[in-house]
């Protein structure tokens, strides 16, 4: 049966993802995820969720999904190799090169390719396959047809992201953040944040979500309050699909979501997710739409407040 | 190689037409954007054999771009390009997906593999299994500070290219900004992204090419350029996808020149003929800020700072 794999933005986001039916809980190791320091765990707390997860028999993945200096590879084996000593197995990951050197110090060790690492076909699969990954995200607009390829032919788990924010552009291809604003910010570790690169350091200023004007070469009003696309997605529909198409984790975003609402997301997708595979023949989606778009706007009024928190941040101004 | 590359990228004969390749040692050809760009030498593999024929005559090396954003559909596609540039005598393949390179290296690396913009090379362990996939060349992402692009390339024993001047590419979609309708009716596609059309909110521009965004401002390094010698950079980029053919023959002048004397050694200074071309050439101004670890926007420097109508 497909896993259910929620946020974990903090100890208490970790209890609440695993005792309203997660099957596993990812967290950021701070410095080294793709969300800000706030939403991320430092390596006594990660212990400590590993142990809780463990105690129930679940999984604690800790993500360590963004892209590093050259000059940072050796604080990421330290730190893994410390995580690792402490038994966590699982990690998250984006940079192949770092893919690989985990892997060969630790074979034993469970490596997910991250969504950052863009997958869109099935070669790119087998490629992080071949860095030591045995399971990859599928990129948000993957179609079915090429989830099916790649559980036919690579050989890999797969991860689909079913209650996420996309990107405008291809997420983990995108540099317009740091563009605008990028400091640096070195932890007591050595390790920088790189405020402003979502790639290098998690936080994103989302400056894709202004109200943009288009305009021509001369300076010509083209458009006003145009949007750079960039959407909550939602694919409850299509949880029968993918239960059916084999997929191997479904996967919830939400670090930066309050506690209550996450434990109501997780709830909301585990009774869903059961109740599909309990009768799949007989299974509607219809009831669990009422309850689902409750969920939506909550989850989409926490969201439009960080947004313009993180807009505001960006120009410059004192974080919220 | 002797001396440096200079490197100009151009999607289509279109591109090509009036542009004096005479600066440049090599040309990119093709769009990674999108495959219904006009013309795309990506997309128009018939026109491969001649074009390159073309540029090796005048003593010139050929690339080919592949596609950025290669969808399960779009590969056949791109084994087809990887053939038919191996036929026509490409020199190399930039590439930007990991699948586009796993592709090659399964053909037997006919053709040798230079990682793109999009690739997202930020260490040496990444370069490093790039280099051992087939590549020779990496252009690590535009974030990535001249300090840690050199550590990168020593580490990975791979040549590292740099973006010396142009837009910088700074994200990438399969859905196209520009258009309303599906890019298959829609009769704004394929002219729209030809046209010049620039975002811009609070302080800042960019600008968008449809299924790209690319700085408003335009990098440049060329007051820098006796550090890039030291540091030991040997190849550099002019961003010419969609630009005009003056823009590429004018940028591709100033930098022709430039290079020479700072690979030469001894006295450098910016002549004033070089910043009015880049200053003519840049209406949103310039930057340069990712080369020194800060905002891309920025730019440091002292010489052409003016250009930057915002600083």
């Amino acid at each position: 049966m497909a896993e259910l794999l929620a946020s974990g933005g903090s100890m208490e986001m970790v209890r609440a993802a695993f005792d309203n039916g997660a099957d596993a809980v990812y967290v950021g190791a701070r410095g080294w995820s793709r969300r800000r320091a706030q939403y991320e765990m430092d390596d006594a707390a990660i212990v400590q969720a590993a142990r809780y997860a463990r105690s129930s028999g679940k999984i604690l993945r800790v993500a360590f999904n963004t892209l590093p200096a050259s000059s940072e590879v050796q604080l990421f084996l330290a730190r893994a190799d410390a995580l690792y000593g402490a038994g966590v197995r699982d990690f998250i990951l984006t940079d192949p090169g770092l893919m690989m050197a985990l892997k060969h110090r630790h074979p034993d060790t469970i490596l997910h390719a991250s969504v950052g690492c863009t997958i869109i076909n099935v070669q790119d699969a087998l490629f992080y396959k071949e860095a030591g990954a045995s399971q990859v995200v599928a990129e948000c607009r993957m179609g079915k047809g090429t989830m099916r390829k790649i559980k036919e032919e690579a050989g890999v788990g797969l991860e689909v992201l079913v209650h996420a924010t996309t990107c405008y552009t291809l997420l983990g291809r995108c540099t317009m953040s740091s563009y605008t604003k990028q400091g640096h910010l070195v932890d007591e570790r050595g390790k920088d944040h790189f405020p402003g690169s979502p790639n290098r350091g998690g936080l994103c200023y989302r400056i894709c979500l202004s109200d943009w004007d288009m305009v021509g070469p001369a300076g010509e009003l083209e458009a006003s309050g145009v949007e750079l696309p960039n959407r909550a997605y939602f694919l409850a529909d299509d949880i029968p699909d993918l239960i059916d198409l084999g997929v191997d984790t479904i996967k919830i975003q939400g670090r930066e979501y309050s506690v209550p609402l996450v434990g109501r997301m997780v709830r909301f997708y585990r009774e869903l997710i059961d109740a599909c595979v309990k009768d799949r023949a007989g299974f509607r989606m219809e009831p669990w739409r009422e309850r689902m778009a409750g969920i939506v706007a909550d989850r989409d009024t926490e969201r439009r407040e960080k947004t313009a928190g993180l807009i505001s941040e960006g120009e410059g101004n004192p974080p919220h | 190689m002797h001396g440096f590359e200079l490197v100009v990228s151009a999607a289509s004969p279109g591109e090509l037409e009036g542009t004096d390749l005479s600066p440049y040692d090599a040309v990119c050809l093709g769009s990674p954007y999108c495959r219904r760009v006009e013309g795309n030498y990506a997309e128009a593999l018939d026109l491969l054999p001649a074009v390159v024929s073309r540029l090796h005559a005048a003593g010139k090396r050929a690339y080919v771009a592949t596609p950025a954003v290669p969808r399960e559909a779009d590969l056949p596609h791109v084994s087809r390009l990887v053939d038919a540039a191996a036929a026509a005598g490409a020199d190399a393949l930039e590439i930007h997906n990991m699948g586009v390179l796993r592709i090659v290296r399964e053909k037997g690396r006919p053709v040798a593999a230079h990682m793109g913009a999009y690739a997202n090379v930020y260490t040496h362990l990444a370069a490093g299994i790039m280099r051992d996939s087939g590549a020779v060349r990496v252009r690590p992402n535009a974030e990535v500070a001249l300090e840690e692009m050199a550590i990168l390339s020593r580490e990975a024993s791979v040549e590292a290219e740099l973006l010396v001047h142009g837009k910088i590419p700074l994200g990438v979609t399969d859905r196209c900004f520009l258009l309303t309708e599906p890019e298959e009716s829609d009769p704004k596609c394929p002219s729209a992204c030809a046209e010049v059309h620039w975002l811009t909110t609070r302080q800042w521009v960019l600008k968008t090419v449809g299924k790209g965004i690319l700085s408003g401002r335009d990098m440049c390094l060329l007051e820098h350029l006796p550090r890039l010698v030291r540091d030991g950079f040997r190849v550099f980029r002019v961003e010419g996808l969609y630009e005009t053919a003056a823009y590429r023959s004018e940028i591709g002048a100033v930098y022709r020149e430039a290079l020479s004397r700072a690979f030469a050694g001894g006295s450098f200074a910016v002549e004033e003929r070089w910043a009015a071309a880049v200053r003519r050439h840049a209406p949103r101004g310039l930057c340069n800020g990712y080369c020194f670890g800060t905002a891309g926007r920025k730019y440091i420097g002292t010489v052409l700072q003016d250009a930057n109508p915002e600083v």
